[in-house]
């Protein structure tokens, strides 16, 4: 444990009863009687007040104050340490008092970049001023940026990989711009593009960046002589975006679902979502994914009602999604193949009845169909036979 | 001049009682001593100011040693690190310990301080899409974290930071996992437990015991009682800007669903409100603020890919979303703590 002399403890418990708000505990006096010599004397201290007097040239005055906070930590009685301590605080108020000042007119001019750089300035000198500190945080928005004139296969990734690096940026872009999840960039169309604290632009003409308003003429465009025209019309979808800005667990639940081919599982999960939000284009776009994949999966698995139920609540969604109405088709023909077969096969079990029924069935799917229909007719001319030979 | 000092040091005072509420109280008294003014002989084993303590490592001192012998606590060996820039010490050398937050702000001459907060999803044995990470790499991000330095810390100290309450390690980074994924419990909380890292999760309210895979209220009241925090991140996970064509009357019914039922539900369930949001999909806009104060949020969280100064606003703080394909590079980059301006 500490082997604290007991008035630092003392004035520590001093500090605390008063909230600390009665002013600076003074060490006591006391140590002052061990005489200015032997204070002078102490190696320790005097490295200290060395630093301070070397920092405080170099105006450093943020972390002089410290050091000679430290040499006083050693040497309570210097009178001389205190003093330069107190001048330097002095000094450091006027100087932060000036800065905020200086910000506040910046602001009233509204130089943002400025009046940013005036408060952060001072609070570089005073970490801890509420003044600098407030108006930092509500009064100066703007962050420097550059203005980027979209190019033909601009991504928002590309983008982010040229002026920052780090391809993953373009979120910040992105959110900058209020852009629409993975937006095509349609060429001639400005962005902007913020600095990022902590990340440095990597492209060579970022570093000075230009007005707001100004476009950074971008030295890599290909501009000599006939440029290959840009597509002319709607410009194509763009290149998929590598990002996400995040999704809803039901649809993330809804799309691995469909991963997974359990459509049913995909179908209940997105109905929960558009409960919520009827609609909604993301939560359609899955409910049809999921519709097509489920028609498909019952066509390959002979359940051609199903598929045709299916495929009949997807056109309802989107008659002509894919390649859905060839499916329907498709399904169609199948299930009145199979109810003709099935036909059939009742036929040589001589159950005529059933039969008949099956092949009811595939006119009502198919009332051109002429085999149903001639079929049925000898079915039931068999069957009136049978009939007339039983009652006799 | 007597007015800024003043002010100064009840500015001072608060923190030091944050700092005081958060980890273990300040230094016993121990044995009162009588008075050792200075005089010549052996040094004392410190000598101490209300800013400083000055002392000489003992063999086998670490910052952890020496904080929890100055400090009141080892978990402020961070203070010890970040003023002097050493992690280790050779037996009699000089070290300075500050007493008290130096620099709140984070701001210095040479720039200043970004928090960054990462954002999780969902994880899996195996990774899948974007948003399900795998465990494994899960783990090694976070064992990254401890093996270069960064101190985990709550959203709730990082949000008294943006109010120049509290002065936070230099390597500060806090984790959000959002959406309430069953997996957190599965895969994450052992980790971090194991690590000593708290975390703070998003929930929606709709999604809670709803599908599968999501937690329930009886396992967010269990990660609450282990440390972990829970906060809103709504109730339906709808974009909160004003759809095209909302009635401002629409608009306001809305809100009160999205940003005043999660509020009900967690006063019903965890026996507290929500202070703190996250916007889904990470939208938001200057409209929307004043709603999220209206219903009690201090702080909101987009998923902006960067880190925070202290200065940012609260209600448009930055999140950097960690996808299940990022190498531990691209994890890295996500990880810058200090922004270098000259600001002399």
């Amino acid at each position: 444990m500490s082997q604290a002399p007991g008035w630092r403890l003392a004035a520590a418990g001093l500090a605390l009863l008063l909230g600390g708000c009665a002013g600076v505990a003074a060490p006591s006096e006391e140590s002052t009687t061990a005489g200015t010599a032997q204070i002078a004397r102490d190696p320790l201290a005097a490295r200290h007040r060395q630093q301070a007097e070397a920092l405080e040239r170099d105006g450093q005055l943020r972390r002089a104050a410290e050091e000679w906070k430290i040499a006083l930590t050693i040497t309570p009685g210097d009178t001389r340490a205190r003093e330069s301590l107190r001048a330097l605080q002095a000094r450091i108020d006027q100087q932060v008092a000036e800065r905020i000042e200086e910000g506040r007119k910046a602001v009233a001019r509204r130089v943002q970049v400025e009046a940013r750089r005036k408060f952060l300035a001072a609070l570089a000198l005073d970490p801890a001023n509420r003044a600098a500190f407030d108006a930092l945080q509500n009064d100066t928005r703007e962050v420097e940026f550059i203005s980027h004139t979209v190019r033909a296969g601009d991504t928002l990734s590309s983008l982010a990989q040229r002026y920052y690096g780090d391809r993953s940026r373009s979120e910040v872009i992105w959110e900058t711009n209020q852009l629409p999840p993975n937006p095509r960039l349609a060429p001639g169309t400005t962005l902007k593009i913020p600095e990022i604290p902590g990340v440095p632009f990597v492209h060579p003409e970022a570093r000075k960046p230009p007005p707001a308003v100004a476009a950074v003429p971008t030295p890599d465009v290909p501009r000599p002589g006939p440029a290959p025209a840009p597509a002319p019309g709607p410009v194509g979808p763009a290149p998929k975006e590598e990002f996400t800005p995040e999704v809803n667990p039901l649809l993330a639940e809804a799309r691995e679902a469909i991963e997974r081919s359990d459509y049913g599982d995909a179908i209940g999960t997105v109905d929960k979502y558009l409960a919520s939000k009827p609609g909604d284009r993301e939560g359609l776009t899955i409910k049809k994914q999921a519709l097509y994949g489920q028609a498909k999966s019952q066509i390959e698995a002979r359940q051609y009602p199903e598929s045709i139920q299916s495929l009949t609540l997807l056109a309802r969604l989107q008659p002509d999604y894919e390649d859905a109405p060839a499916l329907l088709k498709q399904a169609r023909a199948r299930l009145v193949d199979q109810h003709y077969t099935q036909g059939v096969r009742f036929y040589r079990e001589e159950k005529l009845k059933e039969a008949i029924a099956e092949w009811r069935v595939v006119l009502d799917m198919d009332p051109t169909n002429a085999n149903a229909r001639r079929n049925i007719d000898q079915a039931e001319r068999l069957l009136r036979g049978l009939e007339q030979r039983m009652k006799k | 001049m007597l007015g800024p000092v003043w002010r100064q040091a009840c500015v001072v005072a608060g923190m030091t009682l944050l700092l005081g509420a958060c980890a273990t109280a300040a230094p016993a008294p121990g044995p009162t001593a009588t008075p050792t003014p200075a005089r010549p002989g052996p040094r004392p084993a410190a000598y101490e100011s209300e800013d400083f303590v000055v002392t000489f490592a003992q063999p086998g001192d670490t910052p952890a040693t020496l904080a929890a012998r100055y400090l009141g606590s080892a978990d402020r060996a961070w203070m010890i690190e970040d003023y002097t820039g050493q992690q280790a010490f050779s037996p009699g050398q000089e070290v300075v310990i500050p007493r008290r937050p130096w620099n709140p702000s984070g701001v210095t001459p040479g720039g200043y301080q970004i928090v960054p907060i990462l954002t999780y999803h969902n994880l899996a044995e195996q990774a899948k899409g974007r948003l399900v990470l795998a465990a494994a790499s899960f783990r090694e991000q976070m064992q990254y974290l401890k093996t270069n330095g960064y101190r985990v810390v709550s959203l709730a100290e990082f949000i008294e930071f943006t109010r120049l309450g509290r002065q936070l390690p230099q390597r500060a980074v806090v984790l959000t996992f959002d959406d309430g994924y069953h997996s957190f419990k599965d895969y994450a909380y052992p980790v971090l437990k194991d690590l000593g890292f708290t975390a703070t999760l998003f929930i929606y309210t709709d999604w809670v015991g709803a599908g599968r895979g999501a937690l329930s209220w009886n396992d967010l009241r269990e990660m609450t009682a282990a440390g972990f925090d829970v906060q809103a991140h709504t109730k339906t996970h709808a974009d909160l800007r004003r759809a095209q064509g909302e009635t401002e009357a629409q608009y306001a019914r809305r809100m009160q669903v999205e940003l005043e039922q999660p509020q009900e539900a967690f006063s019903k369930n965890l026996g507290r409100r929500s202070q703190i949001l996250a916007y889904p999909y990470g939208r938001w806009e200057e409209g929307l603020l004043p709603k999220v104060k209206e219903y009690g949020y201090i702080a909101a969280f987009s998923v902006r890919r960067q880190g925070n100064a202290s200065f940012v606003r609260p209600l448009a703080a930055h999140r950097s979303q960690i996808y299940a394909e990022m190498t531990l590079d691209d994890f890295v980059k996500n990880l810058n703590v200090f922004q270098e301006e000259n600001l002399r």
